[in-house]
């Protein structure tokens, strides 16, 4: 009896909005997410493709929102649509003038096989994920954390981790990003 | 349910941006898949991290290392395709067979 109301506290303790709204938020975002795919891959002009990726990465950022993991969302909003779509944009702009429709997405065979293979992958991807029993497996980690209060958020968790256990790591991404961008000016240059 | 539900978006995301990277003619739509599918894989290190490993966040963790590796990735692909926009005068991938000229 004490371990099912711990679970329910800790289940109603995760998620910060009601019911409804959740799900509401959940398919809305997920309608988004599964046009702006399509939109990315079958649109023939470059720039709609390279905007509806804009609008997969900010549906994905509502995502961690709804996920708690508020550090991650900021990162992938200022990152990813801020830094990588911009510079996506700019390709497409500089690099596809006078080619606009050109490529009209002939239907070739090694597109229908393409669609074959890939529509296996998701299939077997399915098949796994629904069989997988996530409660169990729920059940055996929450068993094992400590019930506390959140007194400490989101944000300061990530900064305590990647300061104390992950800081290697740290500063060799900030040595890998260093290193890329010298070597991507340094090919763009001339 | 719901972390099926989130599951399965990914595997979704996964998949059609593997065929719009494998079918794309266009060296900048590839570019845009390949980010596709490094963010369908921190959609699943998140949903993981939020559901199993509330004290630690390991997953979040990772998914910020990809998003940095994601954007070094990008400038280095851009940049490698206005080099070869540069000398080539158009982008389409399978004009790519010749070593020389």
């Amino acid at each position: 009896m004490k371990s099912i109301s711990i679970y329910l506290s800790l289940i109603l303790h995760r998620m910060d909005l009601p019911g409804p709204i959740h799900d509401f938020l959940l398919v809305f975002l997920g309608s988004g997410l599964i046009l702006g795919g399509l939109g990315v891959v079958l649109l023939t002009n470059p720039i709609y493709s390279a905007f509806s990726l804009g609008l997969v990465l900010v549906c994905i950022s509502l995502f961690y929102i709804l996920s708690n993991s508020h550090f991650v969302a900021a990162a992938q909003l200022l990152i990813y649509v801020g830094a990588i779509n911009v510079l996506i944009l700019f390709a497409v702009m500089f690099i596809n003038g006078s080619e606009y429709y050109k490529d009209f997405n002939l239907w070739t065979i090694g597109n229908g096989l393409t669609s074959l293979v890939c529509t296996s992958i998701l299939v077997s991807l399915i098949t796994t994920i629904l069989d997988t029993s996530w409660y169990g497996i729920i059940w055996t980690t929450r068993s094992n954390q400590i019930i506390e209060q959140d007194l400490i958020s989101n944000s300061q968790q990530i900064g305590i981790h990647l300061a104390t256990d992950f800081f290697l790591p740290f500063e060799f991404i900030s040595i890998i990003l260093l290193v890329a961008l010298i070597g991507a000016i340094a090919v763009a240059r001339q | 349910m719901m972390l099926e539900h989130i599951l399965v978006l990914s595997a979704y995301l996964f998949s059609i941006s593997i065929y719009g990277l494998i079918t794309s003619r266009n060296m900048v739509r590839a570019l845009m898949c390949l980010e596709l599918i490094l963010n369908a894989v921190n959609i699943n290190f998140v949903t993981f991290s939020d559901f199993f490993d509330s004290r630690q966040l390991k997953g979040n963790i990772f998914s910020i290392f990809v998003i940095a590796i994601a954007a070094a990735e990008a400038a280095i692909g851009s940049a490698i395709v206005s080099s070869i926009y540069r000398n080539r005068k158009s982008t389409r991938i399978n004009q790519s067979t010749l070593l020389n000229k």
